[in-house]
């Protein structure tokens, strides 16, 4: 592809991901944008884009959220965009902020993603409630975990697949979090925990999930000029991918994202990328829920179609293992302030071959990262490739 | 930053305020179609798409992978097959919900797509994901051209 200019990230920030903090959507924008600027060494007025990532008006209960959070990104005066694709949004967003980059138009662009569950009471679940077709679901009285429970149950049925298996990654995610300063749900558990958790619609049972929380996130984009200017290690967006299924989530079989491969495939194929699981160092897949963590790793082409519970149990997908997954501790341990947990993972990426991710630090000097996040009705897969 | 852990919403300093809204949808060219002959006729219609050869149930008014637009009406029967299930004990809430609610996911023979509804007169151990199930009308003079003029699919031979 001729005439597309490589983009670098060179700073990013991330808030406390909590069920409920004191901060406005807006404020918690702003915290998360500063500390991005100020890791790149960088002012407001040296970026020359704004994009925010944001999911339903709902959550934060402001009609045209994406104006009212603007000022808090940074947007004053600049040409700015908001983009929504549902728990797609906080990979989406840094996508969208590359092609403000590549396309040559500007040689910054500041990313910011946020979420502010809190504000719907008494629980963001009522803005859930309303996602489904209004004609042919919504009658029978949806909800969203029942429809997570219909997929996992799939997943489980098509391979063969124990409950305790799928557990380990929730048990692997709360522990990684441990490390990590701005988790929410961060906690030494076990299978056995996780398996004697609250049933909510089976097979999902509480600690099957992720938390919702208030939170946000922040990256700074820029072109390869500024970006040799600025810092000695950037980190190159070297490819993206994203692809919607169709809307009517029936018409799939549910027991593979085959959306997510298609993302996966576009950002593989831009990045050079021929053999994902030995070109890949660290991944961040989307795990809302412990089995999607290993339903991505098999869309994201990772391993074989049933082979993620078996890399899990056998401990590659650990920090110290072959291939680290959600080093960050992920949306089940770090929290799930949807458009915000997405870009986290990208944070991490970040992080991880910056070398700078503190006690969460995999070994073994990774130069290729990948974080992936999935959205919209179950159907949205966005993925980003990083290379340092 | 800030943490504050606090488990009661209404003890941070805050505004109380809504979004109110009503909405009335319509149930569109395929959907009125599709809803008014389950009422009229205690049928389920797929929209078959002639280029792809596809059937789409829930049917819709184009086909969503060569545009065509779809006019022909297909009776898909009123049997299908479990494809995944869940049994639903907790409300929106969090409250446990006085008896289980089994919701699945049923496809149909030569149909693309499937409904999702409710699993009646059986029990929660009962189901299994393959097992073959059939729709349960309302009775005609109760229907009123909606999902739930299916009051629930139950095991069928």
């Amino acid at each position: 592809m001729f005439g597309k200019k490589r983009v670098a990230i060179v700073g990013a920030g991330l808030t406390l991901f909590r069920r409920r903090l004191k901060e406005t959507g807006k404020e918690l924008s702003y915290e998360a944008a500063k500390m991005a600027l100020d890791a790149a060494g960088m002012e407001l007025r040296d970026m020359k884009s704004v994009v925010m990532g944001t999911a339903p008006d709902a959550f934060d209960g402001v009609h045209m959220k994406g104006e009212y959070l603007a000022d808090g990104a940074g947007a004053y005066h600049k040409p700015y965009t908001r983009v929504f694709v549902g728990g797609g949004t906080g990979v989406f967003t840094p996508l969208a902020g590359w092609w403000h980059v590549a396309s040559g138009q500007f040689d910054t662009c500041l990313v910011v993603a946020e979420e502010k569950m809190s504000s719907c009471y008494p629980h963001p679940q009522y803005a859930f409630t309303t996602i489904f077709d209004p004609i042919l679901e919504r009658p029978l009285g949806m909800n969203l975990i029942w429809i997570f429970a219909l997929e996992m149950h799939r997943y489980m049925h098509k391979h063969n697949i124990k409950k305790e298996q799928i557990a380990l990654v929730s048990v692997k995610n709360k522990r990684n979090a441990l490390d990590h300063p701005c988790a929410q749900l961060a906690a030494n558990i076990t299978v056995e925990d996780v398996l004697s958790s609250e049933i909510m619609a089976w097979p999902v049972q509480r600690l099957d999930v992720s938390p919702t929380s208030d939170g946000a996130a922040a990256l700074v984009l820029a072109s390869e000029d500024v970006a040799k200017e600025v810092t000695d290690n950037p980190v190159w967006i070297d490819g993206v991918g994203w692809c919607i299924d169709s809307t009517l989530w029936t018409n799939r079989d549910l027991y593979y994202p085959d959306y997510v491969e298609c993302a996966a495939r576009m950002a593989y194929k831009m990045a050079g990328i021929k053999n994902p699981p030995k070109e890949i160092d660290v991944a961040e897949p989307y795990d809302p829920f412990d089995y999607k963590e290993l339903h991505h790793m098999e869309g994201l082409l990772l391993c074989k179609k049933g082979e993620a519970p078996k890399l899990t149990a056998e401990g590659v997908t650990q920090r110290d293992g072959d291939l680290p997954i959600n080093p960050s501790g992920g949306l089940l341990g770090v929290g799930n302030p949807i458009a915000a947990a997405g870009l986290m993972k990208v944070c991490e990426i970040f992080w991880q071959l910056r070398g700078e991710a503190g006690k969460r630090q995999i070994p073994g000097d990774p130069r290729t990262g990948l974080a992936q996040a999935w959205g919209d009705l179950m159907q949205y897969g966005s993925v980003i490739v990083l290379r340092r | 930053m800030s943490l504050e852990k606090i488990t009661n919403p209404l003890h941070v300093r805050h505004w109380l305020g809504d979004m109110e809204a009503d909405y009335i949808y319509t149930l569109g060219v395929a959907g009125e179609h599709f809803l008014e002959e389950i009422k009229e006729n205690g049928r389920i219609m797929g929209a078959k798409c002639p280029r792809c050869n596809i059937t789409y149930v829930p049917p819709k008014m184009y086909c969503e992978k060569c545009f065509a637009k779809l006019e022909k009406w297909v009776d898909i029967g009123k049997k299908g097959v479990v494809h995944t299930f869940t049994v639903a004990t907790i409300d929106v809430d969090g409250k446990k919900l006085e008896k289980p609610v089994i919701y699945a996911l049923i496809k149909f023979e030569g149909a693309c797509g499937g409904l999702i509804h409710k699993i009646g007169e059986t029990k929660p151990e009962k189901i299994k994901i393959g097992m073959k199930v059939e729709a349960v009308f309302k009775p005609s003079f109760e229907r009123k051209a909606s999902i739930n003029d299916i009051a629930y699919f139950k095991p069928a031979e």
